[in-house]
C-alpha cells in the first residue's frame, strides 16, 4: 500500500464517510481479496493538493477548445414535442423482449433496461409490459370498477368517482415474480435487462383499498380474501388475502404523475406492494369479496413453484429481498485497472432495504455499501461502493439484507431447496465475473453462476 | 392434518436442505407452545413470538431471533407445515375443507407488521364518502365470471343443453386443437394440457418436467373457469362456444387426461352429458391437489457473514470461487453471445435475437 493511495482515501466526499462501510474503513479495517485492495483512509482533512495526486502523469490536452454548431445556431421551439422524448442519441435505451420466451407478443414480457436507468425511478415508457392478452385501449369514461360478494352494499364507481377520495402516493417496485427464471439451470444471458428487467419502480398515486372496501360496507367477520378481476382479454385474477389487502395495497389511477399508461392497466390497476406483479391487477373492474379464494389458474397451474420432489407451493405472494449490481456488470467493459464506483439496485417485498454488502472474491469477504438514494418501503434502493480494481479476475457478488432481518441467500443455498424447475422467485444472488485485464478477453464482464 | 405424501415430502426437504447448507436441524412436529419464554426449544415453539419480534426492533426473519421462536430448526419445512406454527402460510385443512376442499393459505402470524397494519385499517373509523353508485348483485351477474374450488359461480343450464363430451371434443376441435394439439400434446410452442409425466426430478440438468391438468392442475372447477374467462386466445369468452361449449371442452379435457369420477376409477364416456356435476365429481380426484402447500419462503436463512466466510456462503457452496457455469448455448442457438459487442470491439448491441 502506497501513500498516495492513502491520500486518494482521504479526499473521499464527507458524506461518504458517514456511512457505516466507511466508519469500518477509519477504524483502521484493511482487506486484501480477491487482489482486491482496500485502502486504509487516515483523516478526512481537504487538500487541494489531493486532487492533482490521480491526474500525476496523463497527458494534458493543449488542442484550444471548438465550439459546436449548436453554439451558432437556435435549437427547436417549445411544443416542437407537446410530449417530450428522450433525446435520438439515447435510442438504444428500450425494453426488449426474447423471442424465444413466448410464442406470441401479446401473451409476453419485455424487460426494462436496468443496465442504463439511473437512481430509483423507472420512466413511463420504460417500465416493463407483461401481457396475458394483449393490452387494451379502454377509455376511462367507458370503464367502471364493481365491488361486491361480502359487502352491506354493492358498489360501482367511475374513474372520476375514484379521483375524489382521498388519494396517497407512493414509490414502489414492482416485479414479476418470473424475474430471472431463465437461469434456474444455470445462467444464459448476458445483461442485467434479461437477467433482471422484469421489473421496474414507479410512483403510484391511487385510492387506498382498505378505504374502499370499507366505502362499500365490508363485513370483516366473513371477509377472507378479495378476488381482484381485469377487464382485458385475459380476465387476469388472483386471490389476495385479506391482511395484504387492508395492510397497503391501493387502487392506482396515476404513475409517476401521469395516467397509467396502456401497457400497466389504464385506466386504473391494483397495487400490491411488494408482492408479485401477476397480483396487481391491471384494467381493474371487479373485486369479488369472499370467504373463500378462486383457485384461478393464474395461482395454480401457473405462478405455483415446482419442488424437486414433485410437490409445488401455492399462493406465493411477496417478492423477497433481491439486488443486483447494475455496473459494472455484463453490458459494460472495464477500462483497466483503477478505481470503479460499483453501482447496483437493492428492492424487499417486506419492506425497507437494511444494508447491502458487496463481494469481489465470490462471497468470501463482503464490504458494506453505502445508499445514494432514499430508502423507500418496498421501493428499489440505489447502493454504491468504491473498489479498487488491480486489473486480476475478480467475482462481483451483491447481498441485500432487509429490515425484517432476512439475508439474501447464495445460488447453491437456493437450489439445494427449490431445485431449478421453480420457474419463479429465483431471488439468489447473481455473479459477475470480471475477465483480469492481461486476459485474452480483457476487463470482460461476464455473468457466471454458482 | 396433511396427506402422508406432503409430510413425507418434507422431511426430504429438510433433509436436502441441511445437506446442503451444513445447518443444524431438528425434528420438529406440530402443536401450539403452553409456556411462554424467551428461547424455546423441545421442537415447539415460543408464544410470546410477537415480545421477541417486537424487542429485536421488528426483524422477524432474522436467524436469530426466527431461532429464540422456533429453536433450531428455523429452515424446518415440515414444522412450516403446520398451521400453529407462527412462521406458517398453512391454514388448517379442517377449516379449508380436507385435502380435496378449496385450500386456503394465509400470512403467517409471525409477519407481524402486516397484521398489525391491516388490523389498525380494519378498525379505523370510516364515514363513507358517498361518491359511488349503489348496484344490484343482479345487474353485476353478467361480470361474475368466478367458479371457485368449491364450484361456486357455475353457470346452471336446462338439462337439455348440455352436450355430450363426444360434441364437447368437437368444440374443442374447432377452438383449441390448432394450438393445444387435438388430444391437448400441445402445438407451435403452446403448452400441452394432456402429457402425463413424472413431476419428480433427481437431476437438475433434466429438462422441467411438462405441466398439465392431469398432472399438476389441483382443481377441477379451474378448466371451466380459466378456459371460459380467457380462452380462445384470440376472442376469449366467446357466446360461439356458449356456456355448454364450455362445459363441453372442460368435461373433453377432464376425459382427455384420464381424471376419474369417483373411487372406482370411472372416466367420462363420450355420450356423458358435460355438466357442473362432472366437473366437480373430477375436482375431487385430481391426483396431484395434496401435493400442494403453502409458500414456505423465506426457505433460506443465510448469515449476515463479513469476513473469512465459511465455505458454505462462498462460490459454489464447497468454498470453490473459480468452480461455476458460464452461459454456452442459448435456446436460439447462439454460443455464448454477444462478446465481441461486450469487449466494446463493434458497437453496443441488444444481444443475441432481442429486439
Amino acid at each position: 500500500m502506497t501513500d498516495k493511495r492513502v491520500e486518494e482515501k482521504v479526499a473521499l466526499p464527507t458524506e461518504e464517510s458517514r456511512n457505516q462501510s466507511r466508519r469500518a474503513f477509519l477504524k483502521g479495517t484493511a482487506a486484501v481479496a480477491g487482489g482486491v485492495l482496500f485502502t486504509k483512509a487516515a483523516s478526512a482533512d481537504y487538500d487541494p493538493k489531493k486532487a492533482v495526486a490521480p491526474y500525476a502523469g496523463k497527458k494534458e490536452i493543449t488542442e484550444p477548445l471548438k465550439d459546436g454548431p449548436w453554439r451558432h445556431r437556435l435549437g427547436f421551439g417549445v411544443r416542437r414535442y407537446p410530449y417530450g422524448q428522450p433525446t435520438p442519441e439515447v435510442s438504444y435505451i428500450q425494453r426488449r423482449t426474447l423471442e424465444w420466451l413466448t410464442p406470441d407478443s401479446m401473451a409476453s414480457i419485455t424487460m426494462t433496461p436496468l443496465q442504463y436507468l439511473h437512481g430509483i425511478i423507472t420512466p413511463n415508457g420504460l417500465h416493463f409490459e407483461r401481457f396475458h392478452g394483449g393490452a387494451p385501449s379502454i377509455k376511462a369514461k367507458d370503464h367502471r370498477l364493481v365491488i361486491h360478494g361480502l359487502v352491506e352494499r354493492p358498489l360501482i364507481f367511475t374513474v372520476d368517482d375514484l379521483k375524489r377520495f382521498p388519494s396517497i402516493s407512493r414509490i414502489h417496485f414492482i416485479e414479476c415474480p418470473a424475474n430471472g427464471a431463465m437461469e434456474w439451470k444455470g445462467v444464459q444471458l448476458n445483461s442485467v435487462q434479461w437477467t433482471h428487467g422484469m421489473m421496474s419502480c414507479v410512483e403510484y398515486t391511487g385510492v387506498r383499498l382498505s378505504d374502499l372496501l370499507k366505502e362499500a360496507g365490508i363485513k370483516l367477520d366473513k371477509a377472507r380474501w378479495i378476488i381482484p378481476e381485469g377487464a382485458d382479454a385475459s380476465g387476469m385474477s388472483r386471490s389476495i388475502p385479506l391482511e395484504i389487502a387492508m395492510d397497503d395495497c391501493y387502487v392506482a389511477y396515476a404513475q409517476n404523475g401521469e395516467p397509467l399508461r396502456r401497457e400497466q392497466g389504464y385506466p386504473i390497476r391494483l397495487v400490491v406492494p411488494g408482492c408479485e406483479a401477476n397480483m396487481w391487477v391491471k384494467y381493474l373492474r371487479r373485486i369479488k369479496v369472499s370467504d373463500v379464494p378462486l383457485q384461478h389458474r393464474e395461482e395454480t397451474s401457473k405462478y405455483t413453484e415446482l419442488m424437486p420432489d414433485g410437490t409445488a407451493q401455492r399462493f406465493s405472494w411477496y417478492m423477497e429481498p433481491n439486488s443486483v449490481i447494475t455496473y459494472p456488470s455484463p453490458d459494460f467493459k472495464m477500462q483497466g485497472p483503477g478505481r470503479y464506483v460499483v453501482r447496483g439496485l437493492a428492492w424487499s417485498g417486506r419492506g425497507k432495504v437494511a444494508h447491502v454488502d458487496v463481494s469481489f472474491d465470490g462471497g468470501r469477504n463482503w464490504h458494506e455499501a453505502h445508499f445514494t438514494s432514499p430508502v423507500l418501503d418496498k421501493a428499489w434502493t440505489r447502493f454504491e461502493i468504491e473498489w479498487d480494481w488491480d486489473g486480476s479476475e475478480a467475482f462481483l457478488m451483491s447481498r441485500v439484507t432487509d429490515e425484517t432481518g432476512y439475508v439474501q441467500p447464495t445460488m447453491p443455498e437456493m437450489r439445494a431447496v427449490e431445485g431449478t424447475n421453480n420457474v419463479y422467485h429465483r431471488t439468489a444472488m447473481v455473479t459477475w465475473r470480471v475477465h483480469a485485464w492481461n486476459s485474452k478477453n480483457k476487463g470482460l464482464v461476464e455473468n457466471v453462476q454458482y | 392434518m396433511f396427506s402422508t405424501k406432503k409430510s413425507l415430502i418434507a422431511v426430504a426437504v429438510a433433509a436436502t436442505m441441511a445437506a446442503g447448507s451444513a445447518l443444524a436441524m431438528s425434528s420438529s412436529s406440530g402443536g401450539k407452545a403452553t409456556e411462554a419464554a424467551a428461547g424455546k426449544t423441545d421442537g415447539k415453539w415460543a408464544s410470546n413470538y410477537r415480545e421477541i419480534i417486537k424487542e429485536s426492533g421488528g426483524k422477524y426473519l432474522d436467524r436469530e431471533v426466527m431461532e429464540k421462536i422456533l429453536g433450531k430448526d428455523v429452515n424446518s419445512l415440515r414444522a412450516k407445515l403446520d398451521p400453529n406454527n407462527p412462521y406458517s402460510f398453512e391454514v388448517d385443512d379442517a377449516i379449508d375443507g380436507g385435502p380435496h376442499g378449496n385450500s386456503q393459505c394465509k400470512v403467517p402470524l409471525a409477519f407481524t407488521e402486516v397484521r398489525d397494519s391491516a388490523e389498525k385499517h380494519e378498525k379505523a373509523d370510516y364515514v363513507a364518502y358517498g361518491y359511488g353508485k349503489p348496484i344490484a348483485e343482479s345487474a353485476i351477474k353478467p361480470w361474475e365470471i368466478d367458479v371457485n374450488g368449491d364450484g361456486d359461480g357455475f353457470p346452471i343450464l336446462p338439462d337439455d343443453k348440455y352436450m355430450t363430451v363426444e360434441k364437447g371434443g368437437n368444440v374443442y376441435v374447432q377452438f383449441c386443437g390448432m394450438c393445444h394439439g387435438e388430444f391437448g400434446e400441445g402445438a407451435k410452442g403452446y403448452l400441452p394440457l394432456a402429457v402425463d409425466e413424472d413431476l419428480v426430478t433427481s437431476d437438475f440438468r433434466d429438462p422441467a418436467p411438462m405441466k398439465t391438468i392431469g398432472n399438476y392442475w389441483p382443481y377441477a372447477t379451474t378448466i371451466f373457469d380459466y378456459v371460459r374467462r380467457a380462452m380462445p386466445f384470440w376472442s376469449p369468452n366467446s357466446p360461439a362456444i356458449g356456456d355448454a361449449g364450455y362445459y363441453g371442452i372442460t368435461a373433453y379435457l377432464i376425459q382427455a387426461n384420464g381424471i376419474p369420477l369417483d373411487d372406482n376409477g370411472r372416466e367420462l364416456d363420450d355420450e356423458d352429458k358435460a355438466t357442473p356435476q362432472v366437473v366437480m365429481a373430477a375436482n375431487k380426484y385430481m391426483k396431484n391437489q395434496g401435493n400442494f402447500f403453502c409458500d414456505h419462503r423465506p426457505i433460506t436463512h443465510n448469515k449476515r457473514c463479513m469476513k473469512d466466510c465459511p465455505d458454505y456462503l462462498v462460490g459454489d457452496g464447497a468454498g470453490d470461487i473459480h468452480h461455476y457455469r458460464e452461459a454456452r448455448k442459448l435456446p436460439d442457438g447462439t454460443l455464448q453471445y454477444n462478446v465481441n459487442q461486450r469487449l466494446h470491439e463493434t458497437p453496443p448491441g441488444i444481444g443475441h435475437k432481442g429486439f
